[in-house]
């Protein structure tokens, strides 16, 4: 009689998520598809009208803009944080793993608005004078975006690379593999789970970022979310913005699901 | 019978105690944070749970934020009085969030300008414009009036706010011979100002980083805010433009539909809208007071956004009618973010 409940006590959690989450994007089809009345609140009947506006370029460019800046801070996050989990994960001092891993979670203990705010400053011209014009543009947008991804990235790395026996580079070494062919052919391919499940994090949080190019886009640099929050807040268009937030889950699941395919290796 | 006395002895003290804390309860007031929060407990709230014994707390947050709070919270508002820009206040009234206002529970509104009434759900607190500052330090050459933002010298060093885009739509028309309702007349010379924008703002936090950090020496700003900058010691010149006047705002203070403290929040906004208390807010907010009969600081007569009688509210600001301003900001905003926002 326990074993027979005990699965559907187990279940019961993730019901009750997948209840609340359901129940929370039919709200949002719902209002999607009701007629944006402006200088109202009150919305009108049924249309499919918020999907044909939210279709237009602007609102496209900015789903473009959005896969862009996430495919390359998905690129750049990983370059950055591979040596950084490797160091991690093959260290042979505790003090130096400590030590890593402190850097590593350091910006944990900072808000996402106040590394934002450190970003400004340093891209901005009070501190530093850049060559070229950093902030308001999308290059400083990827350089908070990336800042804000290495952590997570770094971490699911390490563990990944932790995996990985050295011996198996070990071996190949003595059979006269170079340090880079060992690492091509064997570390890298190893660690390849790790990457993937990394790459596709990154990847689909920066799609939902807000904050980074709100505050270090300066209003000219617009991601998916902060055109969900010019539609709903500014434009007082609540129909309009679950319209446009509807398309850019889609796509979001469509680009997520065909990079997971795209880097998972196929059993063959 | 001992049972009963018991229980009648249980209710009549939850009663009691129910009715003691209602009264005890707080008036609770929603407001932007910052200098307006302080400015209204410091003049407003203290005096208030002087007089009344009533405790007000306060929801702080952006117009849009707290917009969105209190549509969900319809039918039973978790503020009691709301402060909020004009055309904002009429989505509230459109979604029946606020309450029609019963002049006769607001006696101080006898003295109010007639522009201070703007409808039935709305009384205005006080006035400011949208006008031009700038970095003094940076800007070599004064700006004087709206037309000089398309020097070319200003190339890359202004910032607007982009939550907003009513006040800049407004004076681009303005001075092609339109107006807000005729807006499109403004569209190519706004075109043109494209390459000199370095920022977009959709705070007043924001908007006063920009201005604090140079990295946008000249703004299309409050001039509330820009007068708070100024005090804390930042270079600005704050201009009253001499081709266009700026662009009118009036804060409202409203009453929520369906509050547990109705008569109270009447009570808060007479009192805000009292001579003494609207003196002190002008002086507080270097804004121009509602009620006519309050002074205005020798110092601040003349300054942009401080209007002092009833002739100075029609020369020296520029009122978009609220109405219009609901209703076309949606399209203002998307034609403004495709053709002055978009890279």
């Amino acid at each position: 009689m326990r074993a027979r409940l005990a699965g559907p006590l187990l279940l019961a959690p993730g019901l009750i998520a997948i209840v609340l989450f359901a129940t929370a994007l039919g709200a949002l089809f719902r209002l999607s598809v009701l007629e944006f009345i402006p200088g109202s609140l009150r919305t009108g009947g049924v249309t499919a009208a918020n999907f044909h506006a939210v279709l237009s370029a602007q609102y496209l460019r900015a789903i473009g803009d959005t896969a862009l800046l996430s495919a390359a801070t998905t690129i750049l996050t990983l370059l950055a944080s591979y040596p950084v989990a490797y160091a991690l994960a093959r260290a042979r001092s505790g003090r130096v793993r400590s030590l890593l891993l402190g850097l590593t979670l350091a910006p944990f203990f900072t808000g996402a608005i106040v590394r934002t705010y450190a970003w400004m400053l340093v891209l901005g011209s009070s501190l530093v004078s850049w060559p070229v014009r950093l902030l308001f543009e999308p290059s400083g947008v990827l350089v908070g975006l990336v800042h804000f991804s290495m952590p997570t990235m770094i971490l699911i790395l390490a563990a990944a690379l932790a995996h990985v026996d050295p011996a198996l580079e070990r071996a190949a070494a003595s059979l006269g593999a170079r340090p880079a062919r060992v690492f091509a052919r064997v570390t890298l391919p190893l660690s390849m789970p790790g990457v993937v499940s990394a790459s596709l994090i990154v990847f689909a949080w920066t799609f939902s970022a807000f904050a980074t190019p709100e505050l270090l886009g300066g209003g000219r640099v617009k991601m998916i979310a902060n055109v969900v929050k010019d539609l709903a807040l500014d434009s007082f268009n609540w129909p309009g913005s679950a319209a446009f937030a509807i398309v850019a889950l889609a796509v979001t699941l469509a680009l997520v699901a065909g990079l997971g395919r795209l880097l998972t290796p196929r059993a063959s | 019978m001992l049972r009963r006395a018991l229980i009648a002895s249980i209710v009549l003290s939850a009663a009691a105690a129910s009715a003691t804390s209602f009264a005890g309860a707080p008036l609770v007031v929603s407001v932007w944070g910052g200098n307006w929060k302080d400015t209204i407990e410091r003049v407003v709230a203290k005096p208030y749970t002087a007089q009344t014994g009533i405790p007000v707390e306060f929801e702080v947050g952006g117009t849009l934020d707290r917009l969105a709070k209190a549509r969900v919270a319809k039918g039973a508002p978790l503020v009691d009085v709301t402060f909020t820009t004009s055309h904002v206040a009429r989505l509230y009234a459109s979604d029946g969030l606020l309450e029609k206002l019963d002049l006769a529970k607001l006696p101080a509104s006898k003295d109010l300008a007639k522009e201070a009434f703007r409808s039935e759900h709305a009384v205005g607190g006080w006035a400011y414009v949208y006008t031009i500052a700038y970095r003094a330090d940076q800007v070599k050459t004064p700006i004087t009036k709206w037309a000089d933002l398309w020097r070319p010298d200003l190339k890359g060093k202004i910032a607007m706010p982009d939550f907003d885009p009513s006040h800049i739509i407004t004076i681009s028309a303005l001075l092609e011979g339109g107006n807000e309702k005729t807006w499109e007349k403004g569209q190519e010379r706004l075109r043109q100002l494209k390459p000199s924008i370095a920022a977009f703002f959709s705070t007043d936090a924001r908007s006063q980083d920009l201005m604090k950090t140079g990295e946008a020496p000249v703004e299309v700003m409050l001039s509330i805010n820009a007068f708070h900058l100024r005090e804390q010691g930042v270079p600005i010149t704050i201009v009253e433009p001499t081709d266009k006047p700026g662009i009118l705002g009036i804060d409202v203070a409203t009453v929520m539909a369906g509050g547990q403290k109705t008569k109270n929040a009447y009570e808060f906004v007479n009192m805000l809208l009292s001579k003494d208390v609207q003196e002190q807010l002008a002086a507080g907010f270097k804004a121009g007071p509602t009620n006519m009969k309050a002074g205005v600081p020798a110092a601040l007569k003349g300054q942009p956004g401080v209007f002092a009688t009833p002739a100075e509210w029609k020369e020296r600001g520029y009122i978009i009618d609220d109405e219009t301003r609901a209703t076309l900001l949606p399209k203002w905003k998307e034609w403004f973010n495709a053709n002055i926002v978009a890279r």
